[in-house]
């Protein structure tokens, strides 16, 4: 087991599964062409009690095959750290555990790794109906509204990427989607390449709207992450001036009402959502502030920038070689 | 004494050697030891390239490079947490600021100033869109933090290593260095540098929008007001709220005893900005807690102050500029 491996294939096993032993001899075969030594990590969330007896076979008889167990139910982001964490190669290649892609185009991505450090895959051609596409798009287009950055298929599982993003990046809840977007934000360089869609790849199930809203919170949370971080004032100030500015234009307009047109003001409903708005909008603008002081607090421990590279002579003193400087 | 100067460049590639030169000649004429730092802020062109050969040939010069694009204060931050020196001096790396500034920046320092700001009073730039956005700018930034600077975003700045070093620099708070030191009590000279039109490239660092700097510098006074008086900024937020909670209340009460009835709306009213301005006092003991778990230790601060002003009670008086 102590032979260095340079691609390490990590398996997140969760509720959907296809025919391990048929999908495994699938990707062997695409990670013998590749040529790389290898090894693979299935792991197995919490409950999976079928799926790892299958693999159980499969690591038996397969000596670079080896499985992680999960206790209880984790979810993907989770088992995938858990993966990275087991990994021992510089390259680290997530796949399904479900046909999605024809195993035969994996190649395309480590060729794409030359020029970047993050490949990840894209279904294309894409099977399915109109519906599907349509609430792919809008997917991928509010998440490019708030983060700026244009992905066109965020659910493909397929990635390959270079061990030094999981230093710097700690999956948790339902991130693993956004894995992306988070690497682009610690500088790293993101590639989406085109894999062929494996024919069994369908949509089972349907969405239902808890899925739709778990989705649209998980866009706020990353736009949030991306954009805000550092300046939560930005994003409550905007939020609370909007509703305290809302406030104020009722409440004038009543006030105004009274002082010129004798309209009485005591007993106007219309006082009372006006205030309800400023004190809203006041209260958020509060949070906010709560919010940049503990960023200022703790800024000594997060840093803002990530160093690729510090270069000077070495002089005799020693103390040319810039060393990290905590 | 040490000192580092720090230079953020961000696709500099036209300015980048005349700028080493200038540092380089301008303090051959200065006896003291010195590094320059080089942060290279992602640049897209041939910057970091064009930085390394120079430093082959410097040892006093190293270069940083970032992965990304990252902005102007974390170059800056990076800078001077890598700095090695005593003395901090940061500039723009686009050649409008002048090297030969550092020296009497520095000697400032010496007098005892914790803090030397360069003031760029002869200014080279557009009136419309520079000058005058940035003359409000500084003139909000002075009356609200109480740090009245004629020029908060000449980058030519120079700072003893300890006091900057312990003001945490994140976001686009290099504009506030100043108001942050005064948290503790830094003492800030502000002195005449001058100031060239730029000759490559356009503006890279525009003054930013103006809802970013108005709630930048809410923040900062929160910051600021908040570390000396805990939960009295946020009461003294909350009064006003009182004061309207109060005056709805008591023209309710008023009506009710005309015999009117109760005004509903009114009354209403009154106990919303009631509780609006209670829960605003609690969360000034919310972010009192904030401040005892954080990692900025005031203390420290305030000792540093102490030691360095007592050094220098004598050149209160002298006045830059």
């Amino acid at each position: 087991m102590n032979k260095t491996v340079q691609l390490s294939v990590v398996i997140p096993v969760l509720k959907r599964t296809d025919d391990l032993a048929e999908l495994y001899a699938g990707y062997e075969g695409a990670l013998e062409a590749i040529g790389l030594s290898y090894e693979t990590i299935f792991v197995v969330d919490g409950g999976g009690e079928n799926a790892f007896s299958e693999l159980k076979q499969i690591a038996a008889a397969n000596d670079k095959v080896s499985i992680v167990r999960l206790a209880k139910f984790f979810g993907e982001s989770v088992v995938l750290s858990a993966g990275f964490d087991q990994a021992r190669g510089d390259l680290i290649l997530t796949l399904p555990a479900y046909n999605q892609v024809e195993p035969e185009s994996i190649v395309n991505l480590v060729e794409t790794l030359d020029a970047c450090d993050l490949a990840i895959g894209r279904r294309w051609p894409r099977a399915g109906g109109a519906f599907e596409a349509m609430r792919r798009k809008s997917f991928h287009f509010l998440l490019k509204l708030l983060s700026g950055e244009q992905y066109n298929d965020l659910g493909c599982g397929v990635r390959l990427f270079k061990r030094k993003i999981t230093d710097e990046i700690q999956l948790y809840g339902d991130q693993h989607r956004f894995f992306p977007v988070l690497a682009n934000r610690q500088g790293f360089k993101v590639q989406e390449v085109d894999v062929k869609q494996s024919p069994k790849d369908e949509f089972r199930g349907r969405y239902r709207l808890r899925e739709y809203l778990h989705r649209l919170l998980d866009i706020v949370t990353v736009f949030f992450l991306v954009r805000f971080t550092k300046k939560p004032l930005r994003f409550f100030g905007m939020v609370g001036s909007l509703a305290s500015a809302l406030g104020a234009v009722v409440v004038l307009t009543l006030v105004i009402q009274r002082m010129l047109f004798g309209m009485a003001l005591a007993d106007r409903p219309a006082l009372l959502l006006g205030s309800l708005l400023l004190v809203l909008g006041v209260q958020i603008f509060a949070l906010g502030l709560i919010g940049e002081l503990i960023i200022f607090t703790h800024a000594g421990s997060m840093k803002e920038y990530t160093v690729a590279e510090i270069f000077s002579v070495e002089h005799s003193s020693g103390s040319g070689s810039g060393g990290d400087g905590d | 004494m040490f000192l580092s100067i720090v230079v953020p460049l961000y696709n500099e590639e036209e300015s980048v050697a005349a700028m080493h030169d200038a540092i380089d000649s301008a303090m051959s004429g200065f006896e003291r030891t010195y590094e320059i730092l080089f942060v290279d802020d992602g640049s897209r062109d041939r910057t970091f390239e064009l930085a390394r050969e120079l430093a082959k040939n410097d040892p006093n010069l190293r270069v940083v490079r970032f992965r990304r694009n990252y902005g102007q204060t974390p170059a800056m931050a990076a800078g001077i947490d890598l700095a090695q020196g005593d003395v901090i001096v940061t500039m723009d790396g686009d050649l409008q600021n002048d090297p030969r500034d550092i020296q009497n920046l520095v000697e400032h320092l010496d007098k005892g100033y914790d803090i030397v700001v360069g003031w760029r009073h002869n200014r080279q730039d557009k009136l419309i869109t520079r000058k005058i956005p940035s003359m409000i700018a500084n003139w909000i930034i002075g009356k609200i933090t109480g740090v009245p600077i004629k020029d908060n975003g000449c980058s030519l700045k120079a700072y003893r290593a300890n006091v900057i070093k312990n003001i945490p620099l994140y976001s686009d708070m290099h504009r506030f260095i100043p108001a942050m030191a005064s948290l503790a009590g830094s003492r800030v000279a502000e002195v005449k540098v001058r100031h060239h039109a730029r000759q490559f490239g356009e503006s890279k660092y525009g003054l930013g929008r103006i809802y970013k700097v108005l709630v930048d510098l809410l923040s900062v006074k929160t910051i600021v007001s908040f570390s000396n008086r805990p939960i009295l900024w946020f009461t003294l937020l909350s009064l006003p709220f009182l004061f309207i909670s109060v005056a709805c209340i008591v023209a309710s009460i008023l009506e009710m005893t005309a015999g009117n009835g109760m005004p509903v709306p009114l009354a209403g009213t009154g106990v919303l900005f009631g509780s609006l301005s209670i829960v605003l006092i609690l969360n000034g003991a919310l972010a009192e807690l904030v401040y005892k778990t954080g990692d900025v230790d005031f203390s420290i601060l305030a000792r540093l102050t102490m030691s360095t002003s007592d050094q220098v009670a004598s050149s209160d008086s002298d006045n830059a500029s």
